[in-house]
């Protein structure tokens, strides 16, 4: 494969992929310099070298628990999603199911549709609804925008899946369902796992659906950092910004880990 | 797993005749929570959303008959409303156009790189993916600043000997373009790289063999070839700028101002829910569209390469 980029092509191929590897690592790299400023404002280029800004945002009430708030949210709507998602996926991939292609579209329209306007919608219907629980709004939401990630990692996971060594266990006896549990699982948990770890960024990252649906009580993280944003010019903003990258980061090696990054992608 | 348990027992009691009702049924069972979840959480507040876009609202705000068409009328037609669906359509657009030109090189260290190239151009592209959007466009707020203290203003004075104006990107047009390049990049670039990869690269040898210079087997081979990704990833890109808030919002002021933005001022401060609903009726139909007309595209390219394949 590495022959096939050679020669001067090559080489302005990989120069312009740096080139651009550069700018889009700028924004990110930018906020993390500024995170260990000891200016008093956010403001460039940094001066020497402080954590205080960290130690002020870890210590700040506010942000701890809207940080509480995005993880529970987030693996609460990444374990619903999966419950809902897994027998789906399943039940399209292996049950005769009359019209699945449409089912399969209509299981992956969250993802067509504008999260702006289904937050939006979302937030219509719980006031109509007389649904008044942030918490649970939030959850809901969540759910909405994980559901279709989740179905099509566990379809691609589940195409993968060597039909014949479940067949031979059937064979041998094993009851359908033991033979999912003893043979399929083991092959697609991997892939399940890495789609429930993107899931759970893409709910713990979310805005246009937070935006909406949060309140005083439940605030994301990223609703307090946007709100922040008006009110701090500090660069504690840019410590907490920092943190989420890291997040971020240590999500990125997690997928590398467990299937490996391209695969995750499903490229 | 109760219900999968449940459903297995009853398959492997069945008599053979009975089992394709079983199975179907048992089908329709587990895919039902999901199906439910989607049609109360999903249709049912979508369809009330964007109904809402052909009824009136009363002084005393409720919403009713008589159905009209005049939220959609002044939407698409009144100079301030238009100028701000324009502006949409074009920073989609030139988001999309960008994108394209960037994606390929990445995408293509990505399927033929080096190996240690190829991880680390996946992970820098990846890595942002997985960043929250408002960090992204506080970034670019940073990089971008008009002033003296914006990182690419300080950088052009501290290179150049004599003063240089100063840029000022920030809180136009140009700058959503360049945020939103930024936000959705990787989302095209990994269907491209995809396609990418599917290519043989004896298709690329024997066009060199053929005497086809680099860059003439990169328009004549790769980039036909590479087309269905090319167009889901474009697809994607463009259907998501359109339908943005956050970076208009962060980046864009008064002079990048988007449908987004419009649709969060009729709700939260004019309170005009069919107004509301036809903006919103406009960026689901934005979506759609794109959608469709991608999926077209790619029916037609993949139906063409089967034909050629068969001569």
């Amino acid at each position: 494969m590495s022959g096939r980029l050679s020669g001067g092509g090559g080489f302005i191929t990989y120069s312009a992929a740096m080139l651009i590897l550069v700018v889009v690592a700028a924004p990110l790299v930018v906020v993390v310099a500024l995170s260990f400023s000891e200016l008093t404002f956010a403001t460039f280029p940094p001066k020497g070298f402080t954590l205080v800004w960290y130690e002020k945002v870890l210590q700040d009430v506010d942000f701890r628990r809207s940080f509480v708030v995005s993880v529970c949210i987030a693996l609460g709507a990444t374990s619903a999603a999966l419950m809902l998602g897994l027998p789906a996926a399943y039940a399209l991939d292996r049950w005769d199911v009359p019209g699945s292609a449409t089912v399969r579209t209509f299981l992956l329209s969250p993802m067509i549709l504008p999260i702006l306007i289904t937050g939006l919608a979302l937030l219509k219907f719980f006031s109509q609804a007389k649904m008044r629980d942030a918490g649970i709004n939030l959850l809901v939401g969540h759910v909405l925008i994980t559901l279709p990630y989740l179905v099509r990692t566990i379809t691609v996971s589940l195409e993968l899946v060597d039909r014949t060594l479940e067949e031979a266990a059937m064979t041998l006896g094993a009851s359908p369902f033991r033979a999912f549990l003893k043979v399929t699982t083991p092959q697609i948990v991997p892939g399940i796992a890495a789609g429930c770890l993107f899931a759970f960024m893409i709910s713990f990252d979310d805005y246009p659906i937070s935006m909406w649906l949060g309140d005083a009580e439940y605030t994301p993280l990223p609703v307090y950092l946007h709100d922040s944003l008006n009110r701090i010019f500090d660069p504690s903003i840019a410590a907490m910004s920092s943190l989420m990258i890291l997040t971020g980061v240590l999500a990125v090696v997690g997928l590398e880990k467990i299937v490996g990054l391209r695969r995750a992608m499903g490229v | 797993m109760s219900i999968a348990s449940a459903s297995a027992q009853i398959v492997s009691a069945a008599p053979a005749d009975r089992r394709g009702i079983f199975r179907l049924s048992i089908g329709t069972l587990l895919l039902l929570p999901a199906l439910a979840f989607l049609f109360f959480f999903l249709l049912v507040p979508s369809f009330t959303l964007l109904g809402s876009s052909v009824l009136t609202q009363s002084p005393s705000g409720d919403i009713g008959l008589p159905a009209t068409l005049a939220h959609y009328d002044r939407l698409l037609f009144s100079p301030a409303y238009q100028r701000v669906v324009l502006r949409t359509l074009s920073i989609s657009l030139w988001t999309s156009a960008i994108s394209i030109i960037l994606a390929y090189p990445l995408a293509m260290v990505i399927a033929y790189g080096r190996p240690a190239l190829s991880r680390l151009t996946m992970i820098v592209v990846v890595a942002p993916l997985v960043v929250s959007v408002i960090v992204r466009c506080y970034g670019w707020q940073l990089l971008l600043g008009n002033s003296k203290s914006g990182v690419v203003n300080w950088l052009l004075a501290s290179l150049s000997s004599s003063s240089p104006g100063l840029i000022k990107v920030m809180y136009t047009e140009w700058a959503v373009i360049i945020a939103s390049v930024h936000v959705f990049l990787p989302l095209i670039v990994l269907p491209i790289a995809t396609s990418l990869a599917r290519i043989s690269s004896f298709l690329i040898e024997a066009a060199r063999m053929l005497g086809a210079p680099p860059w003439r087997a990169f328009l004549r081979v790769t980039l036909p070839l590479s087309a269905p990704g090319l167009t889901a990833g474009v697809t994607i890109v463009f259907a998501l700028t359109a339908a943005s808030f956050v970076t208009p919002q962060m980046v864009g002021g008064t002079k990048g101002s988007m449908l987004g933005i419009l649709l969060e001022q009729q709700a939260m401060t004019v309170f005009d829910w069919p107004m509301t609903g036809a903006i919103a009726s406009v960026m689901v139909a934005i979506a759609l569209c794109s959608n469709a007309v991608s999926t077209w595209i790619i029916d037609f390219f993949t139906r063409r390469g089967r034909s050629q394949g068969d001569h």
